[in-house]
């Protein structure tokens, strides 16, 4: 062995950024958290030139994943044009050269905060998920070394009693976003804070989707064709928000997740959530060609 | 302003091999091709000094003391390479994690013929509906020991080589013997 083989040529970075070994670690628990669906992974998380709880661990996987053949789109709540967005596709394409998109059809990495795209995803798809609070056992269990020993017995009493108080005092499910969701009947998770409108597109969904949560430091999965329940009472049906009759007042994009605009009157006017799918109906409507996806609501109706 | 860097041999194989054994995980039973028909870049993608692995082949030790990881027993291993499985006794002492840490569960990595031998049918997640497959090069009554060894989340992941071909079966996978 020689101080020559032991050493690399000088590079001013990493590609991806990200070191090797930061990489091994992050792929060995990727398998591993695809091996247990829904099983919160703990991992390292490593520095990243961006303030933890800004999409680092979903940004550690995107670095961990990307090539420069690979097409990448970012979100953040539906839109692609934010400064997270722009900032995180930026830093992206900037440390991998890898070509970027807007389109949700076009993209083979899809990194996202708090939103899955209207379009379905195909199989070769890869959705990456920024993860604030990847405990969903934490409202009910503020000590993560009892949260960690309930998810090994399955003891979600707790997460039941909490949805039931909540329907005693509300009359409904109060939980708006990353409603628990049960993972391949064994594992319950936070699907990440997304809209109850997105939890039902993740049940035997074709893509791979990759959750991940930088400043928590754990990584968890939902491979293709898992069931993903949110957990309800056999009584109380699941019901997502009531966007299915709204629609976009710019491009007129109807039965999709909508942004609600108050307007100085005291009324509110409502835009398409998907930035993309927004733009897209808008060119369409001007005659330029673009195509579409299938989605997974039509006329606010989830199809499956 | 940065430049981009540029994307170096082994950083591309690392890539490659890393994306084929996640697709082989996500999907059990479908095939994916690795860069090269060993075992060497699986090496390369997932070992590295934080590991402790076994490998009864005589070839792959010296990547594997490269690397930098612990060579040990198969017991405690997190990365087991076997290239003969004669003995499926072996397969009691792979760790299978515990329940509250399940990714202590280890990774297999056999080899296999592919095409050939038993019929078994993959169902689980990642499996759309059911999958029939032929594996064979496993000593007898395989499948069985590792039902009865793994208690869901606790278990070991397998990957399965046929040359460059790497088909993944993770714990979460009913294997059925037809």
């Amino acid at each position: 062995m020689s101080l020559k083989s032991l050493t690399k040529p000088w590079q001013p970075m990493s590609y991806g950024f990200l070191d090797a070994s930061a990489k091994r670690e992050l792929r060995r628990k990727m398998l591993k958290s695809v091996a247990v669906p829904g099983c919160q992974m703990p991992y390292a998380s490593r520095e990243v030139p961006m303030a933890r709880g800004w999409g680092t661990g979903g940004l550690q996987v995107s670095l961990t994943l990307l090539n420069p053949q690979l097409r990448v789109k970012v979100i953040d709540q539906g839109a692609d044009d934010s400064v997270n967005a722009a900032s995180i596709r930026r830093f992206l394409a900037l440390v991998s050269g890898a070509p970027v998109t807007l389109d949700t059809l076009g993209a083979d990495l899809i990194q996202s905060r708090h939103r899955i795209p209207e379009e379905i995803m195909r199989e070769d798809q890869i959705l990456v998920l920024q993860v604030p609070n990847p405990e969903p056992l934490r409202s009910v269990q503020p000590n993560m070394s009892i949260a960690r020993q309930m998810h090994a017995d399955a003891d979600y009493g707790r997460m039941w009693l909490q949805l039931y108080e909540q329907i005693v005092r509300s009359g409904r499910v109060m939980q708006g976003a990353g409603y628990p969701s049960l993972v391949n009947g064994r594992h319950v998770m936070t699907p990440s804070p997304i809209p109850r409108w997105d939890v039902p597109k993740l049940n035997m969904a074709k893509h791979l989707t990759i959750l991940s949560a930088g400043r928590e430091k754990r990584i968890f999965a939902v491979p293709p064709y898992t069931r993903v329940k949110p957990l309800v009472f056999d009584d109380v049906p699941y019901r997502v928000e009531d966007h299915g009759g709204l629609t976009c007042s710019r491009s007129t994009a109807k039965g999709f997740f909508m942004n609600e605009i108050p307007q100085v009157d005291g009324s509110s006017t409502y835009e398409v959530s998907d930035s993309s799918y927004g733009v897209k109906t808008i060119q369409k409507r001007d005659g330029d060609a673009v195509q579409f996806g299938e989605t997974w609501y039509n006329d606010g109706e989830m199809t499956q | 302003m940065l430049t981009t860097p540029v994307q170096s041999p082994e950083e591309a194989a690392g890539n490659a091999t890393f994306d084929a054994l996640l697709w082989a995980l996500s999907r059990p039973g479908m095939a994916r091709t690795l860069p090269e028909p060993s075992d060497s870049p699986i090496i390369d993608a997932l070992i590295d000094r934080e590991c402790k692995v076994h490998c009864n082949d005589p070839l792959l030790v010296p990547q594997i003391l490269r690397s930098g990881a612990n060579q040990i027993d198969i017991v405690g291993a997190d990365h087991v390479f076997l290239a003969v499985l004669d003995d499926i006794a072996a397969l009691d002492d792979v760790a299978k994690g515990s329940d509250l840490y399940p990714d202590d569960g280890a990774t297999v990595v056999l080899q296999v013929t592919l095409d050939r031998g038993p019929r078994v049918q993959l169902s689980g997640p990642g499996v759309d509906g059911t999958l029939a497959l032929r594996i064979g090069g496993l000593p007898a009554g395989f499948w069985q020991r590792r039902a009865a060894l793994s208690r869901y989340p606790m278990g070991f992941d397998l990957f399965l080589r046929d040359g460059a071909q790497v088909v993944g079966i993770p714990r979460s996978t009913k294997v059925e013997v037809l």
